[in-house]
């Protein structure tokens, strides 16, 4: 799981994966805007076949809350 | 080819990145003007037309701002319109219920009379895709017809007389009903972001559109080559015979076969090549094609016949050759797992379709494909009744004509309302400090108690405004905050929301500010940009309005300027209004 995320991270944000790590956040990635988290939130759904509500999308602001609202969502 | 229906999204992102660095094809320019957000429309689009072989660079312009946007348009090939009937005024999905009869009149005339500025603007564009109004994702379980949807039609109607050489209007509603509107539609950021789409929409929309670019650029698909047996007809002709073959709709199985010959048919009769490609006796086929009662296709309808027994590849092959055709521009029907399989594997660049085993889904594929052999250019009867509806239009044609932006500005009566200390919108404005990324100099965030504390404070000046023009209101949409060390004052913080962008309010507000601090007696005002990832289109703010630049370094410029030296912008078509000020008496520590 943690890689696919990573990898959609890399898709999405035009970035290394070597680059996405524990503290990778939206104030570490320059590339991650408003519009490009809409970007990572829908890839991320289509990968997982989940969807995320409306509170979750405006947390989901670095890998590590990914990762667990990810885990949360598939389990 | 892939079919960028079956790949993900975030596979697609990653094709188009490898697309990009080793597509060698010139690049075409693709600007897309919206008034909605349409972020993951750029991507998508892009990979589906470099799939084509097109170095498609795709541009989202600036958020509604489909207008000033149209002025500013020099190279691009292709300009695509998202006009959203929803937020021709922000809600105006819900709002149309309670507007006056004579407001919608005059939103309708000034919807009207931009599209005649965008579309003027664009005459140049080689080609515009424009979306026609859509009212279905907020009419969907109308029973009657509302107020809306009637909105929706006038300026559809409208639209249908701007039929020009260079624009192409696409009917959004189909392709929301390709993959039906749960799926086309994502609510959850409409009502945050003003995005409306799903990423399937975007998918089918690019493919929906994909003929017609690929038609601008000459690549449009030439030549529809054909099987014979269970593709023209039902049964097998080496087996069956003549009298055994069946493509009428007398029989069960005919009843496809009699529509698809006519969907190739209407293809051919357009100019587009028909050819036959199939393992059989030549003199067999030859006979169904002259003697067969039931055959709408005949032998003289097709420019080219490859009926014998070898590998289908070489024939298709000589097929291109002889009619001087680029292998891409083939398209080929086969019902056989076998050949379809082949030809992929052998010739990527033929564009194969399978007669689908379910045969009643075999005529709808059949107008799928004849899709792919889109021209522009128009037949004479489309081009009659365009001139029947230009005419008409002339009659109607709405006055309001802009020869430019600033007229076009004028005309929506733009007001700010400017209010200084304004206690009751603390909420808003630490929202604004804490949302807004673009277009902010300094992007301080503040919190609600911090912006309290400010408005209180006699060492502070917090300016907000709010927008409006002849339709309603923007809401709260801008922040400045200053601080004053008399007799310089510092502007802490200035920002504004996006939307708001393309209006020069915000040399309004900056000429409103100055001008307040020099009543209170400020000599000089300093400023600051403090670099972020997210604000690089405002770094020059201060410099274009020829504040002096005293430092500049990698992660922030300082600037001053004498109040007396400042030039004001005097926007003449905004109107400045008095908002609420507080009454916090400090004024008098200037004077010392």
């Amino acid at each position: 799981m943690e890689e696919k995320i990573i990898k959609i991270m890399s898709a999405v944000f035009r970035v290394d994966e070597s680059a996405i790590n524990e503290s990778s956040s939206s104030d570490t990635i320059e590339s991650w805007d408003s519009l490009k988290h809409m970007n990572l939130i829908a890839a991320l759904e289509e990968e997982f076949k989940i969807e995320f509500n409306e509170d979750d999308i405006m947390n989901m602001l670095n890998f590590k809350l990914i990762k667990l609202l990810v885990k949360e969502k598939i389990t | 080819m892939t079919d960028i229906l079956e790949l993900k999204y975030s596979d697609i992102l990653k094709l188009n990145q490898d697309l990009e660095t080793t597509l060698q094809s010139p690049d075409v320019e693709i600007d897309v003007f919206s008034n909605i957000i349409i972020a993951q429309l750029k991507e998508i689009l892009e990979y589906t037309l470099r799939n084509d072989g097109i170095n498609a660079k795709i541009t989202i312009r600036d958020y509604d701002n489909i207008v000033q946007e149209s002025y500013k348009v020099k190279n691009s090939k292709i300009v695509i319109i998202f006009w959203e009937l929803s937020n021709l005024i922000d809600g105006f999905h819900f709002k149309h219920c309670s507007m006056p009869d004579n407001k919608i009149e005059t939103l309708i005339e000034k919807v009207i009379a931009e599209i005649n500025v965008v579309l003027n603007q664009l005459r140049v564009v080689p080609l515009v895709i424009f979306n026609k109004f859509s009212s279905l994702v907020f009419s969907e379980s109308n029973l009657r017809q509302n107020r809306y949807e009637r909105v929706c039609d006038r300026l559809n109607e409208y639209l249908s007389g701007k039929i020009a050489k260079n624009i192409v209007f696409v009917d959004i509603d189909k392709i929301i009903s390709k993959s039906g509107l749960a799926e086309a539609i994502d609510l959850r950021y409409f009502y945050s972001s003003k995005a409306l789409y799903s990423i399937q929409f975007f998918k089918n929309y690019s493919t929906f559109i994909k003929p017609i670019i690929l038609s601008l650029l000459g690549k449009a698909k030439k030549v529809l080559i054909l099987d014979c047996d269970n593709t023209l007809w039902k049964g097998i002709l080496g087996e069956d015979g003549l009298p055994g073959i069946e493509m009428s709709a007398k029989t069960n199985s005919g009843v496809f076969f009699e529509e698809v010959q006519s969907i190739v048919l209407e293809l051919s009769k357009r100019g587009i090549l028909i050819g036959l490609c199939s393992k059989n006796n030549p003199e067999d086929v030859n006979e169904v094609l002259h003697f067969h009662p039931d055959m709408m296709i005949r032998d003289s309808d097709l420019v080219i016949k490859r009926i014998n027994w070898s590998d289908k590849s070489d024939n298709l092959k000589q097929i291109a050759e002889e009619l001087n055709i680029g292998l891409d521009s083939i398209v080929f029907v086969d019902d056989s797992d076998f050949e379809v399989n082949l030809i992929k594997v052998k010739i990527p660049q033929i564009s194969v379709f399978q007669v689908p085993k379910k045969l009643h889904e075999y005529p709808r594929l059949m107008r799928n494909i004849s899709n792919l052999f889109f021209t522009i250019t128009e037949s004479k009867e489309d081009l009659k009744r365009t001139e029947m509806y230009v005419a008409e239009n002339q009659r109607k044609e709405v006055k309001l004509k802009y020869d430019n932006l600033e007229r076009y500005l004028e005309s929506l009566h733009l007001q700010l309302q400017i209010s200084m200390d304004d206690e009751p919108s603390i909420a808003r404005l630490a929202q604004l400090s804490q949302k807004t990324n673009q277009c902010n100099l300094t992007t301080r965030r503040y919190s609600e108690s911090d912006i309290e504390l400010f408005v209180k404070s006699p060492d502070y000046k917090v300016f907000s405004f709010e927008v409006s023009d002849k339709f309603g209101s923007y809401g709260i949409t801008g922040l400045s905050i200053i601080k004053m060390k008399p007799p310089t004052a510092e502007i802490d913080t200035f920002l504004m929301s996006c939307r708001i962008l393309g209006r020069n309010i915000e040399k309004v507000f900056i000429d409103h500010i100055i001008n307040e601090l020099s009543k209170m007696g400020v000599k000089i005002v300093t400023a600051q940009y403090i670099k972020s990832i997210k604000n690089k289109q405002v770094e020059n703010f201060y410099n274009e309005l020829k504040f002096d630049m005293t430092l500049e370094n990698n992660v922030s410029r300082r600037y001053s300027i004498d109040i007396n030296k400042y030039k004001f912008n005097n926007i003449k078509y905004i109107e400045v209004l008095d908002g609420r000020k507080d009454n916090k008496n400090h004024v008098s520590s200037f004077q010392g």
